[in-house]
């Protein structure tokens, strides 16, 4: 009369294996769920019982107690139904105890019986405690990629619940798993090559992508900050199998799915449009926590068009992530951590008319232009080591002339840099700590009177000081991995000596905004 | 009130009008009051004036007994007389007059004896006139220096030199002390110990506009004559700067454009200048630049241009005296600091169009930059860099 069955839940993007217990027993006929089941968990009373009798099965009418297990843990979605269900055959005898012993099972009963996909297969999959999984046929080779990826167990798909208890009990074979689809055709990614002049942009995007340091572009309406922003996200190196496996987790429990067959390789690019809720940008949301966009693009990046457009708010709730590399959703009863290390793209227009700048060309009026810049924090602004500005491209460079450097060679360059953080101990040079940059640059004296200058005249915060050095840092990086004698090339975790060049460039990199001279006079 | 009562003989409605120290006040606190009335500008305020004494004008109003033609053309907003009556009903005129007092500010009826003489016998001097600093500031040769608020650089450098130059040559510079040209030009004068500056606003004495330049205001209140023919209390208003820009015309013996775009301000003040036979002189610019194209046309249509203070001086009838010699105070750009400059030249160029003329690596040219920015050699808007021709 009791019956125990392994399965799993989703809580932002990570599994939490669940026990689920049935016990019938004598009394007025009743079926309770307990264990903190969510709403839709809850109506898996309805789905089984609808799923067993339409199934050929027999619904008893005793009392029934379901207990998921962990009680504490929230329990969302519809994903423990064809656990219950299992339990459920097994406690009234219809299914022997031994059939599902070690088997966890994950997927959604329809009212036929009919199993279906949930959303997160990848992570449920990863924290079964079975030796076994039993998954929605569609969701098999998602399924296989998890299980590969933790303790290689065996996997099985299921179109119906009777097909399953078939298999189990009744020693018929498995349904037939269909073919993996082909991989969708990969399209080549934009090539920076197609982005003619524009050499402070394009340097500033290979200093971002190599440093990890994040951009921000300014300009005029068609001066090209989207098209630049699309072609950064090829210049990072291919994801490693550790970063492989948190991608695919995130948009397989966003419930996007994955590539065909396999995980996803390539560091991801979102583009949220300005409309979108806090919620949207850093996940949450009612009832399950989903991954919002800045999770979406871990280990990618993340690129918002018209930053000036986005709610203030919004922007502002990206601060903690930014630092952290993470994200975490409290919810009373639980919290929720998700990856969300991402390389932050930005455009906007200098002004509500767009062409400010453009000498003579700005229709706004101060204080429009004054209150358009205002809508971006200083905490925010003061997070982006680069801002460039982007001017209209001259016509003449558009229609002729040489391609310029290709992705495939400025990616090659952007690896190198990134191995040197590597060697340095972080993922990138953005990610140093303060002491450790100390350690590993030193200024002259012409550099750090260039810096003094900067920070009397008010445009350089003890923030910003850091965040310069660190530029300069990426800055000699890319000069040390551009010489062809690698032997020549100074080792990573030596002190680098910044010189006053190097310095001015990476003041310059982020002077937007920091160098308010014009302005002021002009005002 | 009773004072009030036996000293003005109509009905009982006009004597409690202005409050009960109506008697203690001279007529520009009458003037003053009917000057800052909704929809009277000063049009309506002088013709007003020409008909009735100010006090009587005042007692008009507040009976509602002001003919017709005297407030034409009626605006589109509600019935003017009943808003003027129930505004006039409101005002008391002694405690209007003691925040004049208090302010210590100047106070001048056109054709009173301490009206500035330089703006009585124009075409439509201000009925009053309200200034802080000194009006004999206005006794010598004046030059109007105007332009646009969203000037370039370039225009910004030579509104200060112009300003600076013409006030060591002994001009006082007229302007309207808005952002941009305006400013520029009365930094210029105040950084010299030259000729006293004359600023000439469109709102109250009390209502600084633009705020960023309060300080702007009151040195030049300090070292010269700050004024406006609009009241106390009242903020700045579209419309009175075109009103205001009359002044300046009024009160310059040459008018100098800097810079000013297609349509501007400075074109309604050129006019201005045109009605009263006064000479105008343009600065010339870039024939593409849009913040030159409101001066190119003046000269094209045969205004004689100002390439350097010089020449305003010799419009003005002066000699143009010693050339003034510069001391450098910026450290020396460097070899690479120079070929910059070089090929920057006076034009505003992008970061590209300076690599593609010096041959230099996107990572010296940004190094370059910002050496000769923080050096005050160039400043950048936007994505331009523009060269500076003296760091303010």
């Amino acid at each position: 009369m009791l019956a125990s069955v392994f399965s799993s839940t989703l809580f932002g993007v990570e599994g939490h294996g669940v026990s689920v217990e049935v016990h019938c027993s004598n009394g007025l006929p009743a079926f309770r769920v307990v264990g903190l089941p969510d709403a839709n968990c809850r109506e898996a009373r309805d789905r089984v019982r609808a799923a067993m009798l339409s199934s050929g099965f027999e619904w008893f009418d005793r009392k029934v107690t379901v207990n998921l297990a962990p009680s504490g843990l929230p329990k969302i979605g519809p994903g423990l139904d064809v656990a219950i269900a299992m339990g459920m055959l097994v406690a009234s005898g219809q299914v022997p105890a031994e059939a599902i012993r070690n088997i966890g099972f994950i997927g959604e009963l329809g009212l036929d019986g009919s199993v279906r996909a949930v959303p997160g297969t990848l992570s449920l999959v990863r924290s079964l405690d079975s030796l076994a999984a039993v998954v929605p046929l569609v969701s098999v080779h998602e399924a296989r990629v998890a299980a590969e990826a933790s303790n290689g167990q065996a996997v099985f798909g299921v179109d119906t619940l009777r097909s399953l208890v078939d298999a189990l009990a009744h020693d018929v074979a498995w349904p037939a798993i269909p073919d993996a689809p082909d991989p969708p055709l990969r399209l080549a990614p934009p090539d920076l090559s197609e982005v003619r002049g524009h050499h402070l942009p394009r340097w500033a995007a290979e200093v971002a992508a190599a440093g990890g340091h994040h951009l921000l572009l300014m300009g005029p309406p068609g001066a090209g900050k989207t098209m630049l922003a699309r072609r950064i996200a090829p210049l990072l190196p291919p994801l490693d199998s550790e970063e492989c496996l948190e991608v695919s987790c995130v948009y397989s429990a966003a419930g996007l799915g994955l590539p065909a067959g396999g995980l996803i390789d390539q560091p991801p690019f979102r583009a949220p449009h300005h409309g979108a809720s806090t919620a949207a940008l850093v996940g949450g949301g009612t009832g399950r926590v989903r991954p919002g966009e800045i999770s979406l693009a871990h280990s990618g990046v993340l690129f918002l068009d018209e930053l000036g457009e986005f709610a203030p708010a919004s922007l502002d709730s990206l601060r903690q992530p930014l630092e952290d590399g993470e994200v975490t959703i409290a919810r009373s009863a639980v919290a929720a951590t998700l990856p969300a290390r991402f390389l932050l793209v930005a455009a906007m227009n200098p002004c509500p008319c767009g062409f400010a700048g453009d000498p003579g060309g700005c229709r706004c009026s101060v204080a429009a232009r004054d209150r358009y810049r205002r809508r971006l924090s200083g905490p925010l602004l003061d997070r982006f080591d680069l801002r460039v500005d982007v001017v209209r491209p001259d016509p003449v460079a558009l229609l002729g002339g040489d391609p310029e450097e290709s992705t495939a060679s400025i990616a090659a360059r952007v690896a190198a840099v990134r191995f040197r953080a590597q060697m340095r101990g972080e993922r990138t040079n953005a990610a140093l700590s303060g002491p450790l940059l100390e350690e590993l640059t030193q200024l002259t004296e012409p550099a750090r009177a260039m810096l003094r200058g900067s920070i009397e005249s008010g445009n350089l915060s003890g923030r910003g000081l850091k965040r310069v050095r660190s530029v300069a840092l990426t800055l000699k990086d890319l000069q040390a991995v551009r010489t062809d004698d690698p032997a020549g090339a100074s080792s990573p975790t030596d002190p680098v000596l910044l010189d006053e060049d190097t310095i001015s460039s990476a003041l310059e990199l982020r002077a937007n905004f920091a160098d308010p001279t014009s302005n002021r006079r002009a005002s | 009130m009773s004072a009030a009562r036996e000293s003005n003989a109509s009905t009982s409605r006009s004597a409690i009008v202005g409050g009960e120290r109506a008697d203690e006040v001279p007529a520009e606190a009458w003037v003053a009051a009917l000057a800052g009335l909704s929809c009277v500008g000063p049009v309506r305020l002088a013709r007003l004036l020409d008909r009735y004494e100010p006090r009587a004008a005042f007692a008009a109003l507040a009976r509602g007994s002001v003919s017709n033609e005297l407030l034409e053309p009626k605006p589109k907003e509600g019935p003017l007389r009943r808003t003027l009556r129930d505004e006039v009903g409101a005002i008391d005129i002694g405690e209007l007059w003691g925040r004049y007092q208090a302010a210590g500010l100047g106070v001048g009826l056109v054709g009173s004896p301490g009206y500035p003489e330089a703006l009585a016998g124009d075409l439509s001097p201000p009925p009053v006139l309200f200034w802080r600093g000194d009006p004999n500031a206005l006794l010598g040769p004046r030059v109007g220096i105007i332009g646009t608020r969203r000037c370039s650089r370039y225009g910004l450098d030579l509104a200060h030199e112009f300003g600076r130059d013409l006030a060591e040559a002994g001009v006082r510079v007229v302007s309207g002390l808005a952002l941009g040209i305006d400013g520029s030009a009365h930094r210029g004068v105040l950084s010299v110990d030259g000729a006293p500056p004359i600023g000439v606003v469109g709102s109250g004495l009390d209502h600084v506009y633009p705020k960023a330049h309060r300080e702007l205001w009151n040195e030049v209140a300090e070292r010269g004559l700050l004024c406006s023919e609009v009241p106390l209390g009242v903020p700045p208003a579209p419309w009175r700067f075109p009103a205001r820009n009359r002044i300046i015309a009024a009160l310059s013996d040459v008018l100098l454009v800097v810079e000013s775009g297609v349509r501007g301000g400075s074109l309604l003040t050129v006019r201005d200048a045109y009605d009263r036979g006064r000479t105008v002189m343009a600065v010339p610019g870039p024939v593409r630049a849009a913040t030159s194209v409101g001066t190119n046309r003046l000269l094209a249509d045969g205004v004689a241009p100002a390439l350097d203070v010089a020449d305003v001086l010799v419009a003005l009838g002066l000699s143009s005296g010693a050339t003034r010699t510069d001391v450098e105070a910026r450290p020396a750009p460097g070899a690479r600091g120079d070929l910059v400059l070089a090929e920057l030249g006076w034009q505003p160029a992008t970061v590209d169009i300076l690599i593609a003329r010096t041959g230099l690596g996107v990572g010296e040219i940004t190094a370059a930059i910002r050496k000769l920015t923080q050096q005050g050699w160039v400043a950048r808007n936007g994505g331009w860099i523009e060269r500076v021709a003296h760091p303010s």
